[in-house]
C-alpha cells in the first residue's frame, strides 16, 4: 500500500511508460481475442503473425512489393516536398499572388481526391507511377498550406533589419525567412507524409500488379490473416519510422523555441 | 564635435499612398538638417509626425518622394551597409540564432571578411557588456539586454552613421536610464554621426548634441537646440539646472505640438469614419 504514491510518482515522471503499458494491454486483448474468441479464418493473434513474419518475407513478390511501396512513397513524398515548397513560397511571399491562388489551393486541398482516383489510373496507368501522382496529390496540399502560414507571420522588421544590413535576396531567403519558416515547414511535411502514406496506399489497394496492394488482395482472398496482419504490420512500421525521422530532424532544427 | 557633414538632408518630404487616396499621409514636409561626423542629433515630437519616415529616408530604406540625402558625400538611393548601421525599435534580432550569431550575421551581410567576423563580435558584445551572454538566444534574454545585443550587431559593423529609432522606447525608465549613460559612454569613443529619436525629453537631453523638435503633422523639423555638454556624460549632469533648463525649453516647444497633433488626428479620425461609409455604400 505504501508503495503506491512511489509508483505514482514515478509514472508521472516517466510517460513513456505508462504509454508502453496501454501499448502492451491492447496486443495483450488481441491475443485473447484472436485466440479464443474470433473465427481464425479472419484474424490471428499477434504472436503467429509475428511467428509467420519471417515466412511471409519469403513468399515470392513480397519482398519486391514491399520495396516498390517504400520506392513509391519515397519518391512521392520528396517530389510533395519539393513541389509544395516551391508552391508555397511563390504564392506565400507575395500578397497579390496570396490572395489570387490560395483559395485554389484551399478548394483542391478541401475537394477528396478518391474521386478522381480512376482518373489517375487512366493518365498515369497501373503501374507505379499513378500510385506516386495520387501519393503526391494528397502530400502536396497540407505542405503549400502549411508553408503560406509560415511566411506569412514572419515579422517584417526581420527582413527590413536584414536589407539595412546588406542581405541580399538569397541571404534573405537562407538567413531569414527559412529559418522563420522551419518549423511549419516540418508540420508541413509531417502533414505531407500521413497524406502521402494515405495516396499511395489507396491508389495501391484500388489496382495493383506488383505492389503490396495486390498481396493485400491475394491474403484476404485466400483467407490468409498471418500474413495479411504481418504485410499491415510492416506498412505500419514504415509508417512510423519515416514520421519518427521528420520529428526528430524537427526537434533538431526548433531548439531555439525553448 | 563640428567635423564634416556626414549626413545631409535637404528639402525632403515624404507621402505614403497616392495623391487621390483617401489613405494619403503626407509624413514628411520640406525637412533639411545636416549631421557632422561624431555628432549625436536627436529627434523628438509628437508621434506621427514623420521622426521614423526622416530615419528611414536617411537609412534608405524609403525614398523621398522630393529632396535629396547624402551620406558620406554619396545620395542615398537604397540601402548602404558599409556607412550605415540600424537599430529598430522593435526586437530585430533573428530569433533562430544565438546573441553571438546575430553578431556574427550582420558582417556576413555586410561582407566582412569571416577571418575578422569573430573577433569583431567579440569585442562589440564585450563594449556592450554581452559577452557573458553570447550563447543565449535573444527569447532569453530580458528587453534591454535584446537592445544591447541588437547595439553591439550594430557596433560590429563598423560603420559611420547609426540610425536608431526609440531603441530603448520599450524598456522600464530604469533599465534605459542605464542604457542612456551606457550609451554615451561609448559614444564618447567613437565618432560616429548618430541619429536617435525618442519621446523622452530626458533621453534627448542627456544624450544629444543637438536636438530637433518636430512640429506636429506633416512633420518638419520646427526648432534646433543645442545641448553643449562633453561626452561622456555623467548622471550628475541629469541633477544640473542646465539639464532642467534645457528639458524645460523642449517640453514647452513640444506641447504645443502635441496639442495640435491630437486635435488634428480627432478630426481626421471623424473624416476617415465619413469616408469609409461613403466608400461601403458605393
Ligand atoms: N507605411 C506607411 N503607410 C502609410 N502611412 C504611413 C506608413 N508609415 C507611416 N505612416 C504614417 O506617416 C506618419 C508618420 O509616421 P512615422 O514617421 O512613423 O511617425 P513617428 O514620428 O511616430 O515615427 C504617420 O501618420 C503614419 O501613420
Ligand atoms: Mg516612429
Amino acid at each position: 500500500m505504501r508503495r503506491w504514491p512511489a509508483i505514482k510518482r514515478y509514472m508521472l515522471r516517466h510517460p513513456g511508460v505508462a504509454r508502453l503499458g496501454v501499448v502492451i494491454v491492447l496486443f495483450v486483448i488481441w491475443e485473447i481475442a484472436a485466440r479464443w474468441f474470433i473465427d481464425p479464418l479472419f484474424m490471428s493473434p499477434p504472436s503467429s503473425v509475428l511467428v509467420s513474419l519471417p515466412q511471409m518475407f519469403e513468399i515470392s513478390g513480397v519482398p519486391g512489393a514491399l520495396r516498390i511501396t517504400f520506392w513509391e512513397l519515397a519518391v512521392a513524398f520528396a517530389m510533395s516536398v519539393a513541389i509544395g515548397l516551391a508552391v508555397g513560397l511563390a504564392v506565400g511571399l507575395q500578397p497579390f499572388s496570396r490572395r489570387s491562388f490560395m483559395p485554389i489551393v484551399l478548394l483542391l486541398y478541401g475537394t477528396p481526391q478518391v474521386t478522381i482516383l480512376p482518373l489517375f489510373i487512366l493518365f498515369f496507368g497501373i503501374g507505379p507511377a499513378s500510385k506516386i501522382a495520387f501519393g503526391v496529390s494528397h502530400g502536396i496540399f497540407p505542405i503549400i498550406v502549411t508553408i503560406v502560414a509560415g511566411v506569412q507571420n514572419l515579422k517584417p522588421i526581420l527582413l527590413t533589419s536584414a536589407k539595412s544590413m546588406g542581405a541580399n535576396r538569397w541571404q534573405a531567403f537562407r538567413y531569414v525567412i527559412f529559418p522563420h519558416m522551419i518549423p511549419s515547414f516540418f508540420t508541413g511535411m509531417r502533414l505531407g507524409m500521413t497524406g502521402v502514406l494515405l495516396g499511395v496506399l489507396l491508389a495501391e489497394l484500388y489496382v495493383s500488379t506488383a505492389g503490396i496492394g495486390y498481396f493485400t488482395t491475394l491474403f484476404t482472398q485466400n483467407f490468409e490473416p498471418d500474413n495479411l496482419l504481418g504485410l499491415i504490420a510492416t506498412l505500419a512500421a514504415m509508417a512510423i519510422i519515416l514520421n519518427e525521422l521528420v520529428r526528430r530532424a524537427e526537434n533538431h532544427f526548433a531548439r531555439w523555441r525553448d | 564635435m563640428t567635423g564634416e557633414v556626414a549626413i545631409r538632408v535637404r528639402d525632403v518630404s515624404h507621402h505614403f499612398g497616392e495623391e487621390d487616396d483617401a489613405r494619403h499621409v503626407r509624413a514628411l514636409l520640406d525637412t533639411s538638417i545636416d549631421v557632422a561626423r561624431g555628432e549625436l542629433l536627436c529627434l523628438i515630437g509628437p508621434s506621427g509626425c514623420g521622426k521614423s519616415t526622416l530615419l528611414n529616408v536617411v537609412g534608405g530604406l524609403l525614398e523621398p518622394t522630393t529632396g535629396t540625402v547624402e551620406v558620406a558625400g554619396k545620395p542615398v538611393r537604397g540601402p548602404m551597409p558599409a556607412d550605415i548601421a540600424y537599430v529598430f525599435q522593435e526586437n530585430a534580432l533573428f530569433p533562430w540564432n544565438t546573441v553571438f550569431e546575430n553578431v556574427m550575421l550582420g558582417m556576413l551581410f555586410q561582407g566582412v571578411p569571416k577571418a575578422e567576423r569573430d573577433d569583431r563580435a567579440r569585442r562589440s558584445l564585450e563594449a556592450v557588456g554581452l559577452a557573458e551572454f553570447s550563447d543565449h538566444y535573444p527569447a532569453q534574454l530580458s528587453g534591454g539586454m535584446r537592445q544591447r545585443a541588437a547595439l553591439a550587431r550594430a557596433l560590429s559593423l563598423e560603420t559611420g552613421i547609426l540610425l536608431m529609432d526609440e531603441p530603448f522606447g520599450a524598456l522600464d525608465e530604469q533599465t534605459r536610464m542605464i542604457l542612456g549613460e551606457d550609451l554615451s559612454v561609448l559614444l564618447s569613443r567613437t565618432d560616429k554621426a548618430i541619429v536617435f529619436v525618442t519621446h523622452s525629453l530626458g533621453e534627448a537631453v542627456f544624450l544629444a548634441d543637438r536636438v530637433a523638435v518636430f512640429s506636429a503633422r506633416p512633420g518638419t523639423i520646427k526648432q534646433v537646440i543645442s545641448v553643449d555638454e562633453p561626452h561622456p556624460r555623467n548622471p550628475e549632469f541629469v541633477t544640473s539646472a542646465k539639464f532642467t533648463a534645457l528639458r524645460n525649453q523642449l517640453y514647452s516647444l513640444l506641447h504645443d505640438e502635441i496639442r495640435k497633433a491630437m486635435s488634428e488626428s480627432a478630426m481626421r479620425g471623424g473624416a476617415g469614419h465619413r469616408g469609409s461609409v461613403a466608400g461601403d455604400s458605393a
